[in-house]
């Protein structure tokens, strides 16, 4: 895997994962992973069900405590205290499976609660940095929707743009479209190309092979805590090194 | 049998009084209720471990103790033990809010920890604190997701300021066992009187429901 260069491999990398371990009670979500995120990069961890590519994912901006080892963000090991950390998650948009919208803040309201909160911008600001991204995202019709009233490609794009708000350095996303309806994952997925093509730096825990074969510049697989394998999406999905990938990837029905 | 109303249109200032002093009691407990009961929640779900115990203890014990016993005490024994005399409106009021606040602060914290733990992650992921994620996130969708839990604890309380009747606060029930006593009309006047609780107390539960009805959504996460 060493024979491809990664995109902007002569700079530090992003995100810095040096021997992670996760565990709850008994099981062990996490077994020592190491990886690299570099700037501008797409990265897709992939595996199946229950194989840490969340945890590790939510370890990244301290949802979760590690057990062991280290993540750097920005050359910088997270910090340990709740104030430093909550400096570091305005550079790191996140969003989720179940979108997790405010249910009592319009559209709008959603996209401008970090900037009204955290960043104690004024409303009038915050609505139009609001507005501008929901425009960014096709929602500009939704502004004043509740939650309950968008289907749930639309939510999960105004979580996109929630994210976007705090202008993140690097954007997590966990399973963003596992909740969706078939109907309304292409138009998630876009939203993701369009930032993808921007530049964005992005780690993507997904089951959609071919937004990771497609989009992605790195595809690490994961298996039961552990990296299996990692490597350039024409490697993992046209001549993977690992017999477990190969079955991974066949069991989801795609065949190179 | 026949029905004698006059002495209720003789004396409907006297009634209409005690109307006022109910509403008055009323609204100032359910107030003082609710701020109260908030703190007491806030202070069990996030204070520090000797004040759970204490909150806990308190709250199982006015839920172990009628209200009309504490009404007593208070306006009975305190002034005994502690020298200082309460004023019949201000021993209910107190009374009445120590007892249903502890009904408060079990339904708020209910409310709060019924929300799903994906909408505090949500509230971390863009750097709110904890504070910032409990004003703007939780309480806003617990309060919602409560309002039929509310709706019966309003109605209770006001139900509950009939109890001041007993340490002679003048309010609709005092007044109309008084009128009763000088009338020998006590068919007419407590029927009016239940009726006048009823006329109360039906819609500001029903109008609960109805708005509850209309935002509920709004408590959906």
């Amino acid at each position: 895997m060493t024979a491809f260069t990664r995109k902007n491999a002569d700079k530090p990398p992003m995100l810095i994962y040096d021997k992670v371990r996760k565990k709850y009670g008994n099981f062990t979500a996490l077994d020592g992973v190491s990886l690299n995120v570099n700037a501008g990069e797409v990265v897709c961890l992939i595996g199946p069900s229950g194989s840490g590519k969340s945890t590790l994912l939510r370890c990244t901006n301290a949802l979760e405590t590690l057990d062991g080892g280290e993540i750097s963000f920005e050359s910088r090991p997270l910090p340990k205290t709740e104030p430093e950390m909550r400096k570091v998650r305005q550079r790191m948009g996140m969003v989720f499976q179940s979108f997790e919208l405010f249910p009592h803040k319009t559209a709008l309201e959603n996209v401008a609660m970090g900037l009204t909160t955290v960043r104690k911008m004024g409303a009038e600001e915050a609505h139009k940095r609001a507005t501008a991204l929901l425009t960014k995202v096709g929602l500009a019709d939704k502004t004043a929707n509740y939650p309950a009233n968008l289907s749930g490609g639309q939510q999960q794009r105004v979580a996109i743009a929630r994210a976007l708000a705090m202008e993140p350095h690097v954007m997590l996303f966990d399973e963003p479209t596992s909740a969706l309806d078939p109907e309304t994952v292409g138009e998630v997925l876009s939203v993701m190309r369009t930032l993808a093509d921007e530049g964005m730096t992005m780690v993507v825990v997904t089951h959609e092979m071919s937004f990771a074969r497609r989009v992605a510049n790195w595809v690490v697989v994961f298996e039961r805590g552990q990296l299996l394998e990692e490597g350039p999406p024409q490697q993992i999905f046209e001549a993977p090194t690992a017999e477990r990938t190969r079955e991974f990837l066949s069991h989801l029905g795609w065949n190179g | 049998m026949d029905f004698d109303f006059s002495p209720l249109l003789g004396s409907w200032r006297f009634l209409a009084a005690g109307l006022w002093l109910t509403v008055l009691l009323s609204i100032t407990a359910v107030i003082a209720s609710f701020v109260f009961g908030l703190a007491v929640a806030l202070g069990r779900l996030y204070g520090p471990a000797w004040l759970k115990a204490v909150l806990v203890f308190y709250i199982d014990s006015m839920r172990a103790i009628p209200v009309f016993v504490v009404l007593v005490w208070i306006y009975f024994a305190v002034p005994i033990i502690s020298g200082y005399t309460f004023a019949p409106f201000w021993a209910a009021l107190t009374g009445i809010t120590i007892h249903v606040a502890a009904y408060v602060a079990e339904v708020i914290r209910a409310g709060l920890t019924s929300i799903r733990k994906g909408q505090i992650q949500a509230g971390l992921a863009i750097g709110m604190s904890n504070s910032q994620i409990l004003r703007h996130i939780l309480l806003p969708q617990a309060i919602v997701r409560m309002l039929p839990a509310f709706g019966s604890i309003i109605s209770v309380t006001i139900k509950d300021t009939a109890i001041a009747a007993v340490i002679a606060v003048p309010e609709l029930m005092r007044q109309a066992e008084t009128l009763a006593g000088q009338s020998y009309r006590p068919i007419e006047i407590f029927t009016t009187v239940m009726v006048i609780y009823f006329l109360i107390i039906f819609p500001v539960t029903r109008l609960v429901d109805r708005f509850y009805t209309r935002v509920a959504h709004l408590g959906r996460s």
